[in-house]
């Protein structure tokens, strides 16, 4: 079964999220990256870049598929993980330590409606 | 939506926790363990696939060599017997119906392997052509399965399970007095058999080669894999509005066979498209793509793309306007807002081991 640490929050499109102080950083969830398969390509915005709520902030490839990757909340873009960029292949070996971007929050309330472990547990279950 | 159709091995494929996908209106096995590890077992060892999808047809009778030779128009009268051909199926106006594999059994009867999302298509045309000709059509796609053995240890691993196959060619075909037909051909590029087996057997087939340490294959890696070494694939490369000479097919064309469907459009037809290898050195081509000239101005469309896990970059093929394939021979793909420079191959992009 995919792993899911209790301390994140989580969305649909099956990105975490992690609250660090007043940032957040966010990533693709176990369950994103094993039904994904080979994560060949990564695609992320430039530090500076504003974010909506739920809009496309990047592209993740597997040999076979494209998705886009949505943002759990509106915010800044601070910080890019370049290294994953070169090896995104990482991602298929641990999901959660490897996060794409770090936003800092326009408002909390975004990062507050997000799912819990359980409630992203259930959603997955359930599709 | 009508149920979709399994293959014998369905439960085999579940218990493996494949991933399964409708294609071609059956229920098939995506993949496995990775789309990687499966295409590289196949590049450095073997595979197998569960092609049973694919369409079987038989043609017997008197007339069976110029019936064949009539609807493709590959050369099949010369061809030796116990020897297959590929081909595309042709209309009048030289459209391609499909692509398929005739083997020629004896003198007197053929096996014809179609693709699956064609089988009544192509039933129906080849019954059509069929009324002049003497000569009995049957279609037997739902008793035949069809697995696909390949790579350097598939001969070796046939052979441990009492298939002696080291006696047939490349593009041979064997006979055993089990039902099972086999050909020396396959859609990776390299060494390999193609296993007809009755539906009654293949579950031990199946069971026997896992057994051996053949790795299941899923229909993610098969593209790969005809991918790196560009074999088309209809649907994507091959259509309906397509004809052999827009597509890079111009050589299963033998315009100096006496006659065949299709010949009189391509006397005087100049190519609409060319089809053509690109490669990126970053970001991965997918279908649908704009390929472009140094201008920036549309000149094509990518038809397949992936990435190509033997050289572990972005690989293409594409289908250009044949009235604007550049003269620099510089292309672009754009992917996304970029643009990304591609490089023009003249060759596919893996030789695979079947060149012996």
């Amino acid at each position: 079964m995919s792993n899911t640490p209790s301390e994140l929050k989580y969305t649909q499109e099956h990105e975490w999220a992690k609250l660090e102080g007043e940032v957040i950083s966010i990533g693709i969830t176990d369950f994103a990256q094993s039904s994904l398969g080979d994560i060949v390509f990564l695609e992320l915005p430039e530090v500076g870049t504003s974010l909506d709520k739920d809009s496309p902030f990047g592209v993740v490839e597997s040999i076979k598929s494209v998705s886009d990757l949505f943002s759990p909340l509106a915010g800044e873009v601070i910080e890019v993980n370049s290294e994953l960029v070169d090896s995104p292949e990482n991602i298929n070996e641990n999901a959660y330590d490897n996060w794409m971007i770090k936003v800092k929050p326009a408002n909390m309330g975004d990062y507050e409606e997000l799912m819990s472990a359980e409630q992203y547990t259930s959603f997955c279950d359930e599709n | 939506m009508s149920e979709l159709k399994t293959t014998i091995l369905t439960d085999d494929h579940l218990e493996l926790k494949a991933k399964m996908a409708p294609f071609a209106g059956y229920n098939m096995p995506i993949q496995y363990s990775s789309v990687k590890e499966e295409a590289l077992a196949v590049r450095n060892s073997v595979g197998v696939f569960d092609v049973s999808h694919m369409g079987e047809f038989f043609v017997e009778g008197e007339q069976t060599i110029d019936f064949i030779d009539h609807i493709i128009p590959n050369d099949y009268k010369n061809l030796s017997v116990g020897k297959a051909i590929y081909a595309p199926l042709l209309r009048e106006n030289a459209t391609i119906i499909d692509d398929l594999i005739t083997y020629k059994l004896s003198e007197n009867k053929a096996m014809i392997c179609v693709n699956a999302a064609n089988i009544e298509k192509d039933w129906d045309w080849i019954s059509a052509q069929a009324q002049k000709f003497d000569i009995k059509l049957s279609n037997h796609s739902d008793e035949i399965s069809l697995l696909a053995v390949q790579g350097p240890k598939a001969e070796s691993t046939l052979n441990s399970l009492g298939l002696e196959v080291s006696d047939v060619p490349t593009f041979g075909v064997k006979s055993f007095e089990n039902g099972i037909i086999l050909a020396r051909t396959g859609y990776t590029g390299e060494d390999g058999f193609e296993v007809f087996c009755p539906n009654a057997t293949v579950k031990e087939l199946w069971s026997n080669l896992l057994s051996s340490g053949v790795t299941p294959c899923g229909l993610a890696a098969r593209d790969v894999l005809r991918l790196e070494v560009c074999y088309p694939l209809y649907g994507h490369e091959l259509n309906d509005e397509l004809t052999p000479l827009d597509t890079g097919l111009k050589w299963t064309v033998k315009m100096n066979k006496q006659n065949f469907i299709g010949k009189e459009t391509l006397e005087n037809y100049k190519a609409k498209y060319k089809l053509i290898k690109l490669a990126l050195n970053k970001g991965i081509p997918r279908e649908g793509y704009d390929v472009l000239n140094s201008n920036g101005d549309v000149i094509g469309k990518v038809t397949s793309g992936t990435m190509s896990v033997t050289l572990n970059r972005g690989i293409a093929l594409a289908l250009i306007d044949s009235q604007k394939v550049p003269a620099d021979e510089i292309f672009l793909i754009k992917i996304r807002k970029n643009d990304y420079p591609a490089e023009y191959l003249k060759k596919p992009f893996v030789v695979g081991g079947n060149k012996k």
